[in-house]
């Protein structure tokens, strides 16, 4: 009933400018889309026109020169176990520094914060001195453990920020119940989290999937090769292969897209679930 | 339902846990074969930069082990172009060192001449084409084997001349003008001008200047120790003229021209000369297969002797590292690139290089219209070298710079030459 | 007493130990080391470190005029970028939470450009910028699309201003979109029964409530823009004539280009500095605005 009430003239008219602007965001994936199916000359001689001929074969040459599947299984394995361990140990630090906001946390907070804005080329060198020292270099784990460090700062900084907006008295209520920190955070804390949970891990996630700096540097063995790495072998000292990259390159953002539609019905849950909690 | 969400992460926390398991324990399995230091096996690292070969590395990797038992390849590729520098330094400074990489010549050399082990004891170098003997060499000695040869000129479209109705081949900076002009007044772009990139306008077009000094070793000592000077040297004042040609009659917006539109422009005939090198003959070939095409010098005067040459150099050299485990074995596969029968199989039909060696033979089949012209210059000794290699490092990027905001307008003559220096001065070790 | 500090002292290691060690060997030790760096001479690959002093500082900060350029990019471009990302990200979060049919779908396309990374979406809107744009431009004559992008400093700084906001926008609105939700439907239908307009509605309820929204959004926004890089390099690599050179760009250049690593490392140190202490400038000014909610 309310939604047919407030379906108005203005919010039709919203509705169309909104799909209009949407449009003009989609521009750089029709690129994308009809210049992957073109051939090399036809791209770069016909870049915004609709393809002549489909080459499909694109797609399979681009999908065996970059042995998709073993880039795409290694892709993922990073991308999950970086995203669940960053999520589980930022949330917890986090809610220890709200809650806990000794002089210590605060500093550490701060420090967090601070090392946001270090920009990555200006440590990536005494980076993979350390990494080696560490034996963390050519290994997945070793690139987990990178990713960790690189991401906690801004996790945590965003489960901060949540925490503090969740009321004390139901912690406060389960402790007198009798239950201990631990029980308090995983049993009535990490729930409530939802909404950010699902936030950070899709940023996590879009950012973890398509590094290509990192996973450049640590991973040395062809067949750990990530997907923007073999996306990249393209990408030569004067040519760039258009024809093969541009397969490569939506192949690679496929499954994200795919991951991102199947998580949106968990945004919206969660975010109605922030509101009527709210 | 809530039981059930964290019954499933907990699910797949613990799968995630497992497959890293996985993963780092068949690593281990790899590093310990490959050091495993039973003498058994050894390792090569190979870590270089020429994404267009990489698929024929790989296939040079299964002949080159089955022919030599005991010692494996491992040939890792860097793509993206400009961060093969950075991922050696990353390389080096993690203290896995590849056992042979890639140094370009005379700067890069210099850099890296600590890590690098002499090889002027080496069965090629004999066999080196003069022209790629001077950039490797530091203290008499040779510390590399040059990848190839490549040579660069304005590349013409033969057709579109015939069209404008020029019969000569221009040498002469006059002669380049006319035929320019001819092409305009038939309604053709003569040029079109990629200077969108550093590299191109940096290195490559900044070079010829350089080039042409009587002596132009002697001229870059004197540029560092401040006896010479960008302003009032005769060649740069002679080079301007033709830099200011290549802009008079080139294409419409230079600074926005990349590399790919410059050669897209000229592979469908849209301008009739742009400064390029052999290694577009692919890129051409993708566009417009069987172009009718070649190359012209780059004069900067009217003598026409002095003038008809190509500019050819060493991109790339193959080195071996000083502290390398398996010099010989690395040394051995050197050698074997070049003298073997495969080898210089694999150098003239898969790599599609212009050889460096005199006993190496390309035909024009292999090596396209470009490449051809180019060994035919060679083989006439009508060649000018490569200086822009002994430029300071990273300078061509700021010359880059400098010479684009001449062509916007942004600085004359005088501030460019003054803004040249500046950087030199700045760069200069 | 002293179980209860014990216990304490374990649950401050269980909750905030793991984070803080993988923090302290990632970015930390590297830092630090990059410190020391930062006062030597290294070229980034001899076994020669010699130490020089505050030597690097000085040049920079003296006769350096291109970091003083870079620098001034990264600020022009920091302010212009973040302004426009985060009005685009709010208004599109402001329409998308109204009861729109297409609302789900559209949010996921104001979304998706953040799928594509850094390195390679550059690349592509090069290529946009190059072909498409020309081409839209020979087809329709509309003099915008014939300017001669990336090709000076005006198109150059517009061209990554607006790669940046396409980018940046739908990220925002995800953030904006969650803070709008959790406002209270309560307040906002007493508003309209108040008589309140639309517009008093977003001025006086919605806005002041997003607040603490808008810090997290402005703060990504300002270390997103300012450690700008991947995008600056594909896209112009700093050209024309290092007219579009990001602080970062200039960084990685000068260690990696110029082979001068330590002078890298010290224009690092300096930058973060800086940036440091603008962007607790920041948060301290938009903190004082928030609402408690």
């Amino acid at each position: 009933m309310e939604a047919s009430k407030n379906y108005r003239w203005s919010t039709l008219l919203t509705e169309v400018v909104m799909i209009l602007v949407g449009l003009v965001f989609l521009v750089p994936f029709y690129f994308l889309f009809v210049n992957s199916v073109k051939t090399f000359g036809d791209l770069l001689s016909n870049s915004a026109s609709w393809p002549k001929s489909f080459e499909w074969h694109n797609y399979s040459r681009a999908w065996s020169l970059t042995k998709f599947p073993s880039a795409f299984g290694n892709s993922l394995i990073i991308t999950v176990i970086s995203n669940l361990l960053l999520a589980l140990f930022s949330s917890m630090a986090a809610y220890r520094m709200v809650r806990h906001d000794t002089r210590y946390n605060r500093f550490l907070f701060t420090i967090f914060v601070a090392a946001m804005v270090i920009p990555f080329q200006s440590i990536m060198i005494p980076l993979v001195k350390v990494t080696s020292w560490l034996e963390l270099n050519d290994s997945i784990p070793g690139l987990i453990v990178c990713y960790l460090g690189f991401g906690v700062p801004l996790t945590v900084f965003l489960f901060h920020g949540f925490i503090k907006s969740i009321p004390l008295e139901i912690e406060e209520a389960a402790r007198v119940d009798g239950t201990n920190i631990y029980g308090t955070f995983f049993r009535i804390v990490l729930p409530l989290m939802k909404p950010m949970f699902v936030t950070v891990i899709i940023l996590n996630t879009l950012w973890i999937w398509n590094d290509y700096l990192l996973p450049s540097l640590m991973l040395q063995s062809p067949s750990l090769q990530t997907i923007p790495i073999a996306t990249f072998a393209f990408f030569g000292q004067f040519m760039k292969q258009w024809d093969l990259a541009l397969p490569a390159l939506a192949l690679g953002i496929l499954p994200v897209i795919i991951f991102f539609l199947s998580m949106q019905k968990y945004i919206v849950e969660g975010i109605t679930q922030g509101a009527v909690k709210g | 339902m809530k039981k059930r969400t964290k019954i499933s992460l907990a699910s797949m926390l613990a799968l995630s846990v497992v497959l890293a398991g996985c993963g780092s324990k068949s690593d281990n399995n790899a590093t310990g074969t490959e050091t495993g230091g039973t003498g058994e096996t050894k390792t090569v690292h190979i870590f270089q930069f020429k994404v267009e070969i990489a698929e024929a590395l790989n296939k040079l990797k299964k002949d080159y082990e089955a022919s030599h038992p005991g010692v494996k390849l491992d040939i890792q590729t860097v793509g993206g172009g400009s961060d093969y520098g950075a991922a050696l330094k990353a390389k080096f400074a993690s203290g896995e060192e590849p056992d042979i990489f890639n140094v370009g010549g005379y700067t890069d050399l210099n850099t890296w001449e600590p890590k690098l082990e002499d090889l002027s004891d080496q069965k090629w170098v004999s066999d080196m084409v003069d022209v790629s003997k001077d950039q490797i060499t530091k203290d008499g000695k040779i510390y590399g084997q040059p990848m190839n040869l490549e040579g660069y000129g304005f590349v013409y479209n033969k057709d579109l001349f015939k069209k404008a109705g020029i019969t000569e081949v221009p040498t002469t900076l006059t002669a380049l003008e006319a035929a320019a002009k001819k092409l305009q007044d038939a309604g053709i772009t003569p040029f079109v001008n990629g200077y969108q990139e550093g590299w191109i306008i940096g290195q490559h077009t900044l070079n010829v200047p350089f080039v042409h000094q009587k002596d132009p070793g002697a001229y870059i000592q004197g540029l560092n120790d401040g006896t010479q000077k960008f302003a009032g040297n005769a060649q740069m004042e002679e080079f301007m003229k033709l830099f200011d040609l290549t802009l008079k009659y080139g294409n419409k917006n230079p600074l926005t021209t990349d590399y790919n539109t410059e050669m897209t422009m000229f592979a469908n005939g849209q301008a009739a000369m742009t400064q390029q090198g052999n290694w577009t003959q692919g890129q051409i070939d993708g566009i417009t297969p069987n172009m009718n095409i070649g190359m012209l010098p780059m004069p900067i005067n009217d003598d026409a002797k002095e003038n008809d040459k190509l500019l050819v150099g060493v991109p790339n050299n193959w080195v071996v590292t000083k502290d390398s485990k398996v010099k010989a074995e690395a040394k051995e596969f050197l050698e074997w690139l070049v003298t073997s029968d495969q080898g210089k199989q694999y150098i003239t039909k898969e790599f599609k290089f212009i050889p460096a060696f005199k006993s190496i033979n390309a035909t024009e089949e292999d090596l396209g219209a470009l490449g051809a012209e180019v060994v035919k210059y060679s083989k006439e000794d009508k060649l000018l070298s490569w200086q822009f290699a002994r430029f300071p490092g990273g300078a061509w990027n700021e010359f880059a710079g400098s010479m684009q905001a001449y062509i916007a307008g942004k600085s004359d003559k005088e501030k460019l030459f003054a803004d040249l220096q500046k950087t030199w001065d700045n760069l200069k070790k | 007493m002293n179980r209860k500090k014990s216990s304490e002292l374990l649950s401050q290691l269980v909750f905030v130990g793991p984070s803080t060690v993988f923090f302290l060997i990632i970015i930390v030790t590297p830092f630090l080391l990059g410190l020391y760096y930062s006062f030597t001479n290294w070229n980034g690959i001899s076994g020669e470190v010699s130490w020089v002093g505050i030597d690097n500082f000085k040049q920079i900060i003296t006769k350096d005029p291109d970091f003083g350029r870079a620098f001034w990019f990264t600020i022009r471009f920091t302010v212009v970028g973040i302004i426009l990302a985060n009005v685009l990200g709010f208004f599109l979060a402001y329409f998308l939470t109204k009861p729109l049919k297409t609302r789900n779908i559209l949010r996921t396309i104001f979304f998706m450009p953040n799928v594509i990374g850094g390195l390679l979406l550059g690349f592509i809107w090069q290529f946009i910028f190059v072909k498409g744009f020309s081409a839209v431009g020979a087809a329709t004559g509309w003099s915008f699309f014939n300017l001669p992008w990336l090709g000076d400093e005006t198109t150059g700084f517009w061209g990554i201003i607006i790669v940046f906001i396409w980018q940046t926008a739908g990220y925002l609105m995800v953030i904006y979109i969650s803070s709008i939700n959790n406002i209270p439907k309560d307040i906002m239908e007493a508003a309209e029964i108040d008589g309140a307009n639309k517009l008093q509605i977003l001025k006086s309820i919605i806005m002041p409530l997003v607040m603490p929204a808008v810090t997290v959004c402005l703060f990504l926004a300002i270390s997103w823009s300012f450690k700008m890089f991947d995008l600056n390099l594909s896209l112009t690599k700093g050209g024309p004539f290092r007219s579009t050179e990001s602080v970062a760009l200039n960084i990685y250049n000068e260690a990696f280009q110029n082979d001068r690593y330590g002078l890298g490392t010290a224009k690092a140190i300096i930058f973060f500095v800086v940036v440091a202490v603008i962007t607790s400038l920041q948060v301290k000014f938009t903190k004082s605005k928030e609402v408690e909610s």
